[in-house]
């Protein structure tokens, strides 16, 4: 009798697993009745508490299925590149093809990727921890993701987590510090509209990008070809098939992968540890300085420009696609109500992924 | 240890990178999008 006992997983059950369930409860909480990037902490949610299931093996090497999925989807890197694909062919580079000089807005947003990674260096990470816990600041999920699997597995569920939950934080976190850092006249500027972009411009643009940053950081590419073949495919026009697949149903199946997988690294004896909350603070720190370095790199830009770009765009550098233009559009209607900066921020919006892919490109490269 | 050396190389080659690769493509946009105008205007 005493033998069937032990072999259910009750009386394995430890402290660190229930409080991994209130975790993912709590996750599950947030996706369903607060709508926080649900298609996400739903299977994080969910990947936690099975996890935490004592006896389940779920992620024992080798024979685990989560373990499968994890090694296969993560660490073989098949999923990150995957989810860029789809993002590729669900973005429309336009606007910032309209009006390039956003994109230096993107790069500036980058600024905070690396306060976060001396913050972390200060704190006792070593450097490949640090450079997971900078690119949170990028507020770009699966390239955190990628980064992580590479220089910081261990540091996987936190890195992820806190990058998925500052991007649904979004427009909690960018408000006050916009109001903060711009005048109420400078969240009155009006931008001119933008030119129409041709087709040929926007073919063109993949290829030139695959080609431009790959010679420049290499480490990049995998993110970056995928992310560019996604957006030749929506903008071709000639497989319009591959691109319906690549931004809905591979994108819906790898997310399910990924967050389930992301999940299952969050077991008690790896997740709850001191250091944890130290990612989820740098984090956070990393998310206020990218959004800070856009907004003021655009305010040093109308010091040489003739047309003046409303500084509110450049919390929108910070990719969190379209999150963070949209935080941009509804500061700038709040003060003047026929002012529309909804395409003005998805140019650094955009080139934020871009300039978060060389960041995280860097640190494989060099920390790797 | 921390190696600051390779810190501040990192930080110093990563934001070069970031700042270079995107002002070369805006580069790349003004060029190709001129070009690309030209051929239109020739083919008119």
């Amino acid at each position: 009798m005493l033998d069937m006992v032990l072999t259910t997983g009750v009386v394995h059950l430890t402290i660190g697993n229930l409080i991994m369930w209130l975790i993912a409860f709590f996750f599950i909480y947030l996706a369903i009745t607060k709508n926080y990037e649900p298609l996400l902490l739903v299977p994080i949610g969910f990947g936690i508490l099975v996890v935490n299931l004592p006896l389940t093996f779920l992620m024992q090497e080798g024979e685990g299925l989560l373990w499968k999925f994890y090694h296969y989807g993560l660490e073989w890197e098949v999923i990150p590149p995957l989810i860029f694909l789809g993002l590729g062919a669900l973005t429309d580079f336009g606007p910032m093809i309209a009006n390039p000089k956003t994109l230096i807005l993107g790069a500036g947003a980058q600024f905070g990727v690396y306060v976060a990674f001396f913050g972390a260096l200060i704190l006792g990470f070593k450097i490949p921890e640090a450079c997971s816990i900078g690119i949170i600041g990028g507020a770009d999920g699966p390239t955190t993701i990628y980064t992580t699997v590479h220089l910081a597995p261990h540091l996987l569920g936190a890195t992820a987590v806190a990058a998925y939950s500052y991007m649904s934080l979004v427009p909690i976190i960018q408000p006050p510090i916009m109001r903060l850092l711009t005048t109420e006249k400078e969240r009155k500027i009006k931008m001119r509209q933008l030119r129409p972009v041709s087709k040929k411009e926007k073919i063109l643009f993949p290829l030139v990008t695959v080609v431009v940053i790959c010679l420049i950081v290499p480490a990049s590419a995998p993110l970056m070809a995928m992310f560019m073949l996604g957006n030749l495919f929506k903008e071709c026009g000639v497989v319009k098939r591959l691109s319906d697949t690549a931004a809905n149903e591979l994108m819906n199946i790898v997310t399910i992968l990924l967050g389930i997988s992301v999940g299952a690294t969050m077991s008690a004896e790896a997740f709850l540890k001191p250091q944890v909350i130290f990612v989820f603070i740098m984090g956070l720190v990393a998310f206020a300085f990218s959004t800070a370095a856009g907004i003021l790199l655009a305010k040093f830009m109308n010091l040489f420009f003739k047309e003046k770009i409303n500084p509110l765009i450049g919390s929108a550098g910070v990719s969190a696609v379209p999150m963070a233009a949209r935080v941009s559009q509804i500061m700038g209607a709040k003060y003047d109500p026929k002012n529309f900066l909804l395409m003005h921020a998805m140019g650094p919006n955009v080139a934020g992924v871009i300039g978060t892919v060389v960041a995280a490109g860097v640190f494989l490269a060099l920390a790797g | 240890m921390i190696d600051w050396n390779l810190a501040v190389k990192i930080f110093f080659f990563g934001l070069g990178a970031v700042f270079s690769s995107l002002a070369i493509l805006i580069a790349a946009i003004y060029t190709f999008g001129k070009i690309l105008k030209s051929i239109e205007r020739k083919t008119d």
